[in-house]
Formats: C-alpha cells, sequence, structure tokens
C-alpha cells in the first residue's frame, strides 16, 4: 500500500531523481552559525558536572579556594571551554543537511563522518525543541523521530525559529504524501495543507514551498491544576511522611546528624516535583491536518507534531489522590519516542486531565472509538468493574490471586480498538487501536494455571503503554488472543496508509492514479 | 458480552486448528551439557572437600549437586518437550513452559527481522535458534533448538511472508 516507491508514479521528471550518492542531493544547508556557541557550552557544563561530582567532599573544595589553586581550576576551565568552542565550530563546518521529497539527509562528524538518510514517510513525529539558552537568541531545534530506537532519529540544531517551523511544515506535508507545489506542473493542481480537500484551488507559485497547515487548539493546562496535581501525585505524600519521619527521629535522638541522609530523597523530590511542573507547564493541545500538536515547557519550549496513525497505544491513569479531583493523565505510545527517562516528556498527551479532557484526548488519537456512544465506553472504563457495561472481566475465582483489584482486570473490544481496564486504587485504562497490534500473548503461572486463569498480554512499541489483562478465565483469553490476532488482520488491511494525506483522496502526485487535469 | 459467548476451548495453549511442530530434542543435549559444564566441576569439588576432611556429613554436599543434576535433566526433559511453534496463514505461534506457561503470536506482517543464532556448543549438536522481531521490543519470539537447515527454512519463509504483508509500524 505504502511501500511503492513515489518514483514509479506519473510524475513528470521535474523532481529530481535522487540516487544512490549524497552528491547527487542538491540544497545542502548549514546550521545557524551562532550553533557552535550554543552547544560548547553543554561541554563546559558537563564538565564542570562531572568535577562537581567527583569531588564530593566540599570541604576540599573550601580548601582550595583558600589557596592560590583556584586561579589553576579557572585556568583548566579556560582551556575546556576554548576546546568545547573549537570542536563545536569544527563539528558545525561539517554538518549539513538537506532535504528531498523522499527523505531528510543530515552529514555530520569531524573525525568519524557519519551520514544519515531518513525516509519521510517513515516518520513517526516531529519536534521543534527550544531549549532556554537557545530561546533567548531566537533558536531552536528541530527533531525528527524514526521508529529505529533510541537515538534514531536525526536532529537539526540549531535553525532560526521561523526557518525550523517553515522547514517543519515542508517535512509534514512531504511526509503527508504532498508534492512541492513548485516541483508539480499544470497538470495537477498543487495543493497546500491548509486548503480543505475537497475545495482544491491552484495556487500561484510562492516563495514558501508549504504553507503551515491550520491548527486549532483543542485544550489547555492551567498552571493551578497542574501544581496542585503534581504534589497530590504519589511521590510528593511520600516525601512528605518520609521527612516526617526523619524529623521525629532526629527531635527523639537529638542527633542533627540524621538531616544529612534526608537530603538525597528531598533533592529527588524536589526534582520530580519540578521536572513534572517544568514538563508540563503551559500544556496545550491542539489538531491539525498534519496530527496533533502538542507544546509545553517552561524553561524548555517543546512543539511536538505526532502525525495522524503514528500513536500505537494509550494510557490513561489515576493515583489514589487524584481520585476526588477525577484527574487523569493520558499518555502515548509512538514509535519514534522509545523508552527512557527522556521519552517521559515526549509521550504525555495530557498532563492532568479532567474527564472531559481526558475524553477529547482520546478522541484525537482515536477520532472513531468503534461504538455507538463513546463517552459511555470511555466512562464504564474508567468506572466499572466486573461484567459491567459490555466489558468482559476476571472471573471470581480471580480473587485468589488478586483479592484487591481482580473485579477491575477487564476488557472489552470495539470495532476499532481494545481497551482493557485495570487497578482499583491505582486505576488505569489502555486503549489500542487494532491496526496497531504488534504480537499478542497469553501468559500463566502456577497458581493461575491451579484456578484455571490465564493473563492476556498485548505488545505495543516502546513507551508507557504495555496493555496486559491479568487473570481472565484461560478459555476468555485464549479466544480473546484468537479473535484479536484476526481483527488485528483485517484492521491493518484497511489501515491508513503510511503517508497520510493519500487517505482522503488528496491528489498527492505520487498516487498510482494518474492525476486529473485541471479545469 | 459475557465469558459465556466465548467458545469454550479445552486447553488455551492449545488451539484446536493448530498443528504443533515441536523443537529438536537435540535442545536438551546441549542444555544438559551446559549445566554439566557447571555441575561436574562443583560435584568433584565438593567430593574432594568431603574425602580429604573425613567428615561424613560433608557427604550432604556432593549428595545435594547430585540431586540438582536430577531435578534439572528431569526439568530440562519437560521444557523442550513443551516448547513448539507452528506456522498458521498469517501469523506464527511460539509456545513454551510448564510452570510459567507462554504463547505469542506474531504476525507476519509485524515481523521487522528475523534472527538466527548458533553459539559454538549449539553447532555442535546441530541446532540454532531463530529469533522473531517486530517494532514491540516485549516480543519474545525465540524458537530456540531449531536444526539448521529448517531453521534456514523458517527465516527465510519469515522474511518473505513479511514482505509479501507489508511490514510497517
Amino acid at each position: 500500500m505504502t511501500e511503492q516507491s513515489p518514483v514509479t508514479s506519473g510524475a513528470p521528471p521535474v523532481q529530481s531523481e535522487p540516487a544512490e550518492g549524497p552528491d547527487a542531493i542538491t540544497g545542502w544547508r548549514r546550521m545557524h552559525p551562532i550553533t557552535p556557541a550554543l552547544k560548547g557550552w553543554r561541554i563546559v557544563v558537563a564538565v564542570v558536572t562531572i568535577v562537581v561530582i567527583q569531588s564530593d567532599n566540599l570541604r576540599e573544595a573550601v580548601d582550595l579556594r583558600h589557596g592560590k589553586a583556584w586561579l589553576l581550576v579557572l585556568g583548566v576551565l579556560a582551556v575546556v571551554a576554548l576546546v568545547g568552542f573549537a570542536y563545536s565550530s569544527l563539528a558545525w563546518r561539517v554538518t549539513r543537511f538537506a532535504v528531498t521529497d523522499e527523505a531528510v539527509h543530515l552529514r555530520t562528524g569531524v573525525l568519524f563522518r557519519q551520514q544519515r538518510q531518513a525516509r519521510l514517510d517513515r516518520l513517526q513525529a516531529v519536534d521543534v525543541v527550544q531549549p532556554l539558552l537557545a530561546r533567548l537568541v531566537g533558536l531552536s531545534e528541530l527533531k525528527i523521530e524514526t521508529a529505529g530506537g533510541d537515538g534514531s532519529g536525526v536532529s537539526l540544531a540549531f535553525l532560526r525559529e521561523a526557518d525550523a517551523e517553515v522547514l517543519r511544515s515542508e517535512l509534514l506535508a512531504l511526509a503527508a504524501g504532498l508534492q512541492r507545489p513548485t516541483s508539480v506542473p499544470t497538470a495537477s493542481a498543487p495543493i497546500s495543507t491548509d486548503v480543505p480537500p475537497a475545495a482544491a484551488v491552484a495556487q500561484a507559485p510562492a516563495p514558501a514551498p508549504f504553507d503551515a497547515a491550520p491548527e486549532r487548539e483543542v485544550y489547555e493546562l492551567p498552571m493551578g491544576r497542574l501544581i496542585v496535581a503534581t504534589l497530590r501525585s504519589g511521590a510528593v505524600p511520600a516525601l512528605v511522611l518520609a521527612v516526617a519521619g526523619i524529623v521525629v527521629a532526629v527531635v527523639a535522638s537529638r542527633d542533627i546528624g540524621a538531616l544529612f541522609y534526608m537530603l538525597p530523597a528531598l533533592f529527588a523530590g524536589a526534582a520530580f516535583v519540578w521536572n513534572r511542573v517544568n514538563q508540563g507547564a503551559n500544556f496545550r493541545a491542539a489538531i491539525s491536518p498534519d496530527g496533533i500538536r502538542l507544546r509545553h515547557g517552561l524553561t524548555e519550549n517543546r512543539a511536538q507534531t505526532v502525525p495522524p496513525g503514528r500513536v500505537q497505544a494509550i494510557r490513561l491513569s489515576q493515583t489514589p489522590l487524584w481520585r476526588r479531583k477525577d484527574w487523569w493523565r493520558v499518555e502515548i505510545n509512538v514509535a519514534g519516542y522509545g523508552q527512557g527517562s527522556e521519552s517521559q516528556r515526549d509521550t504525555v498527551l495530557h498532563p492532568v486531565a479532567t474527564r472531559a479532557e481526558a475524553m477529547t484526548a482520546l478522541w484525537l488519537v482515536l477520532p472513531d472509538l468503534g461504538v455507538e456512544d463513546p463517552v459511555a465506553l470511555v466512562d464504564a472504563a474508567l468506572d466499572s468493574t466486573g461484567d459491567d457495561a459490555g466489558f468482559t472481566g476476571a472471573p471470581r475465582s480471580a480473587r485468589w490471586v488478586d483479592p484487591i483489584g481482580w473485579r477491575r482486570h477487564g476488557f472489552r473490544v470495539t470495532e476499532r480498538a481494545l481497551v482493557t481496564r485495570s487497578g482499583r486504587f491505582w486505576r488505569q485504562v489502555d486503549v489500542v487501536p487494532h491496526e496497531r497490534t504488534q504480537s499478542l500473548g497469553i501468559e500463566q503461572g502456577v497458581v493461575q494455571r491451579k484456578f484455571g486463569l490465564a493473563s492476556f498480554v498485548l505488545h505495543s512499541t516502546p513507551g508507557p503503554v504495555s496493555p496486559r489483562v491479568e487473570h481472565l478465565g484461560a478459555a476468555v483469553a485464549a479466544a480473546l488472543l484468537d479473535e484479536q490476532s484476526a481483527r488485528a488482520r483485517t484492521a491493518r488491511a484497511t489501515a491508513t496508509p503510511e503517508q497520510w494525506m493519500r487517505a482522503v483522496g488528496v491528489p498527492t502526485g505520487t498516487a498510482d492514479a494518474p492525476p486529473e487535469p485541471s479545469t | 458480552m459475557t465469558s459465556d459467548a466465548f467458545p469454550v476451548s479445552r486447553e488455551p495453549f492449545d488451539p484446536s486448528d493448530v498443528i504443533w511442530t515441536p523443537v529438536s530434542r537435540k535442545l536438551i543435549g546441549a542444555r544438559l551439557t551446559v549445566a554439566a559444564i557447571v555441575l561436574v566441576p562443583l560435584l568433584l569439588v565438593t567430593g574432594v572437600i568431603a574425602v580429604a576432611a573425613g567428615e561424613p556429613w560433608l557427604w550432604t554436599l556432593p549428595a545435594a549437586v547430585v540431586l540438582l543434576g536430577l531435578w534439572i535433566s528431569w526439568l530440562v526433559r519437560r521444557q523442550v518437550g513443551a516448547m513448539a511453534y507452528a506456522e498458521r496463514a498469517d501469523d506464527l505461534l511460539v509456545r513454551r513452559g510448564i510452570m510459567l506457561r507462554s504463547l505469542v503470536v506474531v504476525p507476519y506482517g509485524r515481523m521487522q527481522y528475523v534472527d538466527v543464532n548458533a553459539g559454538p556448543l549449539a553447532r555442535r549438536f546441530g541446532i540454532a535458534t531463530v529469533q522473531l522481531h517486530t517494532a514491540a521490543p516485549a516480543t519474545s519470539a525465540a524458537i530456540n533448538g531449531l536444526p539448521p537447515q529448517e531453521a534456514a527454512r523458517l527465516r527465510d519463509r519469515m522474511a518473505s511472508r513479511g514482505e509479501a504483508r507489508l511490514a510497517g509500524l
């Protein structure tokens, strides 16, 4: 479906065929000249951090300041900074990128040259990131995520803010299967993304290759709610308890020393709160023809664009202290974002959603849940237990394996997706569209076998969502496995193509059908 | 939809429409060799200690090692007996385990790449391992103990089927 090479289409040979050699690609561009200044600092900061961490004894450092040794330290720092900036400038000189109709090319490396080519139809997400320093000088980094695992994406740092945004629209339009307006002859009407597909109008050749897709804001997170929610999330009450315990211990033992053992925990807690607030601040979500657009960050600005069909799975989760407010955290699996601590800030669709917003977030990803009343379905998934509301729950015998949460284990299959629910106090609901199923499995331990139970597992791409339904009846789990693999197969056959604009019948110039003559 | 609506199959890990191919029994030999490499020196050391010290209770150590060896050989036999795979029209089924049983269904269209591995010991026993990879790292679909020809056939078959079904994401 999506695999045939665009070169084989009926498009006239105006677009130069990208040959294999890098010399055939024209339009190599450099990053912004300030880049080395911004990147050089990272080396200095890294060295200083290592030195500070290594000299674990603070007194040692204080002693150094009394002697002449601090001059030496300053000198070493200056040399490090010089080397850092020199290396960054060298790296900047050899770094180039080019965008063709099929791929993004990036050449990097001073000693070890690297040429990376990322196919645009395999693009998973495009992020525009502005770290604090870059933001002050009006630069941003453009990140193109592909599904090749950690570090597989292409990072273009740094570009002028406006350039980065133009490039983003260009990449997304090309990835969607639209054709560059300038390279399209009059035979097929050039379409820019902000024109509704039905009303395709021929445009005069514009200097900008693609207009930015129009977007409509869907929700916004108030700062107050974010702070309250962060303070009510699991880690903070635990930290407060720990602090109270240590204070009691200090008072009881009349030894101030215990306070120092508390410091690492305090730092960790503060870092957690700061990260949550920093990443979730100014969180806004919008929808555009390019996909879901997420903007967030206090010090570091991130604008993520996840094209349609790139979200592999969705999770709504709630901690006990959020229950009364009915707040939910919405997270997604996107193949490009991978795993690890870094991905935590990328894979959040809504840090603190009310129930209505959670439903909106779900709708952003899956406009059609495949049921008549999606609101009732989501309500049921969030609240129901047992076999209520069309869900299939765990049988009574599961209470011997999981006495607390057994009623919440359950699933419901709709025409479009599998909805699983679990957790009595830490509630969780996962939704996986059938066509995004990677592989499936069932598992059974010794105890489960004794009670005729089995767990159903759905494997999704790396990310925060890993759906599984524990302790189903063994026969139910086996039947679900069988039916779900059949459903995934049929859903895949009709899934949206990776060049998503081709799904809505926009003449993209690369389609199989010859372009219609314009009027 | 209650649980009654599902057809009750006799055994969840043994769907009725599937013909399982067991893995090669040579895998037992390979796994027992690995166990022997660890256990035989241990047996010798404990035996020598028991003889040298002359304390009768020290003989419990080599006895324990022997018991462990017997238990492992019984377990390995059963484990290898439980390993099987089945090729269906659109997906591959991999089954394993007795205590902790699992069954994985990997659609051909989801296969990203296939690995065939054979270590020195496995080569001596004439077996290889085929590992299927999807975009999900959790997919644990490895088939141990395949004869090399069968492994190569399976690999080629997977590759061609994956291609025919347009492996994407």
